[in-house]
């Protein structure tokens, strides 16, 4: 078994991260604290360096890597992504199936929701993955790729709808009316992350 | 002594915050204190597994309080707890206190001894001190920590919120939906609203399908913000909206389609009952609009051309609203979708970055249709059509044609859906049936096609791919599709479709006359009724009485329990419209009818719990209400009342009491027969024990079947199970056996079948109440017996 599709999804992820940390700190400076793209890339060059082909099972490796992000990446960022990839480890399928992925997918977005407390529409990255299993479960009956592309879409749909939002949660909220017209940073590398699923998980 | 520790971003931040702490205190009397801090010693951040550790460290059984500073801290910290022992997560307490003032009350307060809850309250009113001496009166002590970003935070302007509980029947649906974007439509204000329930939303109330799409059912709590200078206005127009449920106050009953139970049909045609059978050559719409032809313009073209479909679309459609009599709601709910300024954004900034305008319609409707079809209500999702169907129209108009009009030659039309705007375009003359290939059974489009007297089959996904002119036949009453029918199936079908025909034409010549057996028994043919609507289509088409008056129905758009008052006008003008008997029903909430004013508290199966007058054992003033009611009633019209769901003879002694006590308030206490119905196989199989209790039986063979089955009829995948067989006959049968000479009526669907009459009085029955437009067909029957 061992945990190779979801090793290149955190492999392709990290490299998504990397290039465009500037970029993801870039947002954040304009309405947060300019540390979103440099913290990401720092967690994430941790789980890239984990050798997924050592765990069991996808499950367990996605797990570990929400751990790894949890003490690697510092900001409100490493327990939201630790904990959407722990529990979508923790529900992966033991046999992989669009439906079993979405179930995993739907038990992270569960997670992060609990964790942060944020709603559609307090310009999260809530407001990204929403839509985007929503998509995904809308396409579930095509396959996995069809639902991951669908979800993508979805995802970067919801990412370019914070745009206008007024942050109410995070660093953002201190700067009401003003966090305006700039578009989510966490709501941009959650896309990242489902644009990954798209071309490594099916 | 508790333990203390610090989450910070910053090290450098928690260690001096913590050295001026411990300056207040000696040395021997300070309390265990750890710092969480910062990745490593200059970068910034949390981690939640060093804070863990941390917690760890200092714990005790007295307990650990956590002090932080703002953002990632507050998260990586409710995570620690997650990772340390649950027993010692118990007895932490995260602070909301500000850092310095807090740790300084913290550490002072904990080296007494105190306890954690004391520590805890201290540190919360750390700011008292700065807040008294600078004489600022907006943040009392222990409220507004630094990092409460909900109430600091100068984007919530919104305002106080006011909350409305949801009434209408299926929740806030498009059509309300639609009433409430419009009622509020002109105003300068911002409207969020929130499905409190669910925790969805906000949803901006200028959008139709935003507002939709929070899944508002009846008994959700609904909250409104209003901003902007025209706040006050707003929420008072929301307010009377509410008041009025959104315009669907008093029409519950006219506007609430059942699949079970078809509202009755206004058809002056006698023989157009919705039951006849049809034979006629498919034409197939709804095909995908073909856009591979369109040639997009510039920017601006598109823009322009897109502005035209819509202008041409909301002419058609508010033509349709003005000609389209009970069913124009949906006409109007379809108005206003066109005019979803979400809907508008997101086609202008499509069109405005290149795309062509056939591309930006089936992207931003298909997102708005895949919005409603990711609900759960069934009712709900199916208003997904309607964007399906404005989607199309659009197409067309960009296309530069219009629906082709069905051919004058009769025909059965073939549509995936049947969507309301052509349902209404319909012409019963030419269009003698429909077949839907995926739609579902409470769609618009079926409820108006019904309403006009034209037979629909839907979910026939056999009709799918079926080419157009193929010959097909289609019998309502059992559902039969017959594709490409052979000739001598033809013959069958022509044969069944005339005497059909004039059966109903024949039957309707009879229909007030009373109906006799061949043997000369005289079997009551009544009228299913949940509003006065119904009580005239009774009359209209010949009703012996009422078998059955639907009270939750009835009385479902009523948020209070009406008093006996209310209850007596209604059921007085029923009996009244109907000149006949009527057999009033008592609440049957519960299961799939919930009512607004009992309180249900989510049960794990509700068709098997509080259900009918096993809930009138929690609310005995409701059903002791009701039957003053109905004791009121029957003093000016002739009524009988029967118990729902009744399982043990317990019940029935009881709610006899309770009737007992209602008719001793009354000086001469009308007459007034007793029933029970029967729904639960043990009140068949105990029915011996229920006669000597009672005037008379119903058997409700819905739900006798749906429990002897195990069988949900709305599953698709299941419901043939329940199909009519030995197992209910023998129910029955034991029923009519224990009743002797008391009359046993059936008011289920079964007793709508003319085909089934005759085993029906062959097994005793001696009542049948059924849909109002059958009437004269069932009675038809029984004189065939």
């Amino acid at each position: 078994m061992g945990a190779d599709k979801a090793g290149a999804w955190m492999a392709d992820f990290a490299a998504q991260i990397h290039d465009n940390a500037d970029m993801l700190t870039d947002l954040d400076r304009q309405i947060g604290d300019a540390d979103h793209g440099s913290n990401m890339d720092r967690g994430m060059k941790a789980v890239a360096a984990l050798a997924a082909a050592d765990f069991p099972d996808s499950g367990a490796f996605l797990k570990k890597a929400g751990m790894t992000l949890v003490s690697t990446v510092g900001g409100a960022s490493g327990p939201l992504y630790g904990t959407f990839l722990m529990r979508v480890g923790g529900a992966w399928p033991v046999e992989d199936s669009a439906e079993g992925i979405g179930v995993a997918l739907r038990a992270g977005l569960e997670g992060i929701i609990q964790r942060g407390k944020a709603e559609v529409g307090d310009k999260t990255m809530v407001d990204a993955l929403t839509p985007a299993l929503v998509a995904y479960d809308a396409a579930a009956g095509e396959g996995t790729q069809a639902a991951l592309d669908a979800a993508a879409k979805a995802c970067a749909e919801g990412r370019d709808g914070t745009t206008p939002l007024v942050a109410r949660k995070g660093r953002a909220s201190y700067l009401g009316e003003r966090s305006a017209g700039t578009q989510d940073p966490g709501a941009t590398s959650v896309t990242m992350l489902i644009e990954a699923a798209a071309r490594t998980l099916a | 002594m508790i333990g203390i520790v610090v989450v910070s971003h910053s090290r450098a931040l928690a260690e001096a915050a913590v050295g001026l702490a411990e300056e207040m205190v000696a040395a021997d009397a300070r309390p265990a204190i750890r710092v969480a801090a910062g990745l490593d010693e200059t970068t910034f951040g949390t981690d939640a597994t060093a804070i863990a550790e941390a917690v760890t460290a200092v714990d005790s059984t007295d307990g650990v309080l956590v002090l932080l500073d703002l953002g990632s801290a507050i998260l990586s910290a409710e995570m620690a707890l997650e990772f340390v022992d649950p027993e010692t997560a118990e007895r932490v307490r995260i602070s909301p206190a500000p850092l310095v003032e807090g740790l300084v009350a913290a550490v002072v307060t904990a080296s007494t001894g105190a306890t954690l809850t004391e520590v805890a309250a201290e540190a919360e009113g750390g700011l008292a001190a700065k807040v008294e001496h600078l004489g600022e009166t907006t943040a009392p002590p222990g409220e507004a920590p630094s990092g409460a970003p909900d109430t600091a935070s100068p984007g919530a302007v919104e305002g106080p919120a006011t909350e409305v509980v949801v009434r209408n029947p299926h929740g806030l649906h498009a059509r309300p939906a639609a009433a409430l974007v419009s009622g509020l439509r002109g105003l300068d204000a911002t409207v969020l609203l929130r499905n409190v329930t669910l925790g969805k939303g906000p949803a901006d109330a200028r959008s139709v399908g935003k507002v939709a799409t929070l899944g508002l059912l009846p008994g959700h709590t609904l909250s409104a913000t209003f901003s902007g200078p025209d706040a006050d206005a707003a929420r008072e127009r929301f307010l009377g909206l509410a008041a009025t449920d959104f315009g669907e106050s008093g029409v519950a009953t006219a506007d609430v389609p059942t699949p079970a139970e078809p509202g009755p049909s206004s058809t002056a045609d006698p023989s157009r009952t919705g039951r006849q059978v049809v034979l006629a050559p498919a034409l197939v719409r709804g095909a995908a609009v073909d856009t591979a032809s369109y040639s997009p313009g510039t920017a601006t073209d598109e823009k322009g051309r897109l502005e035209s479909a819509f202008a041409a679309v909301a002419a058609h459609v508010t033509e349709l609203a003005a000609t389209a009599g009970p069913q124009r709601g949906i006409f109007e709910a379809q108005e206003a979708l066109l005019g979803d300024p979400y809907l508008a954004d997101g086609l202008a900034a499509d069109t405005a970055s290149g795309s062509p305008a056939t591309d930006a319609v089936r992207t931003r409707f298909a997102a708005v249709a895949a919005d409603f079809d990711a609900l759960t209500d069934p009712y709900l999702r199916e208003r997904g059509q309607d964007i399906r169907s404005l989607e199309r129209q659009v197409l067309l108009a960009l296309m530069g044609t219009t629906e082709q009009a069905p051919s004058d030659t009769p025909h059965i039309l073939v549509v995936d859906e049947l969507d309301a705007a052509t349902a209404a375009g319909l012409d019963p003359a030419t269009t003698l049936g429909v077949v839907t290939t995926t739609g579902g059974a409470t769609g618009h489009g079926v409820i108006v096609a019904s309403s006009r007297g034209i037979p629909v089959l839907t979910g026939r996904s056999e009709a799918q791919g079926v080419a157009e002119g193929t010959l097909l036949g289609i019998d309502p009453g059992p559902g039969t599709l017959w594709l490409a029918p052979d000739a001598a199936t033809q013959d069958t079908i022509r044969g069944l479709a005339e005497s059909r025909n004039s059966e109903a034409t024949a039957a309707a010549t009879r229909a007030h006359d009373p109906a006799l057996t061949t043997e000369g028994r005289r079997v009551l043919v009544e009228a299913n009724i949940a509003s006065l609507a119904d009580a005239t289509a009774g009359a209209t088409a010949g009703a012996d009485g009422s078998g059955l008056v639907r009270t939750e129905i009835l009385f479902a758009h009523h948020v209070t329990g009406p008093n006996a008052a209310t209850q007596a006008a209604a059921l007085v003008e029923i009996g009244k419209a109907l000149g006949a008997p009527i057999t009033v029903r008592t609440w049957d909430p519960g299961g799939d009818k919930p009512l607004a004013f009992l309180e249900t508290d989510g049960e794990a199966n509700p068709m098997l719990g509080e259900r009918g007058l096993r809930a009138m054992r929690r609310y005995p003033d409701v059903f002791a209400e009701q039957l003053r009611g109905i004791v009121a009633a029957a003093r000016e019209v002739p009524v009988r009342v029967m118990f729902p769901m009744v399982t043990d003879p317990d019940e029935v002694v009881w709610a006899r009491s309770v009737l007992t006590d209602v008719l001793a308030e009354h000086p001469d206490p009308p007459s007034l027969e007793v029933g029970i119905m029967v729904e639960v196989p043990a009140a068949a199989l105990r029915a011996d024990e229920f006669a000597p209790l009672v005037d008379f039986a119903s058997i409700g063979t819905n739900d006798l079947a749906q429990y002897t089955t195990a069988v949900d009829r709305g599953n698709g995948r299941v419901a043939a199970l329940s199909r009519p067989s030995s197992a209910i006959w023998a129910l029955i049968f034991m029923t009519c056996t224990a009743f002797g000479d008391k009359p046993v009526a059936v008011c289920g669907d079964l007793a709508s079948d003319p085909d089934l009459t005759a085993t029906l009085v062959g097994l005793g029955v001696s009542e049948l109440s059924v849909r109002p437009p059958v009437v004269a067909l069932v009675k038809e029957a029984v004189r065939r017996v």
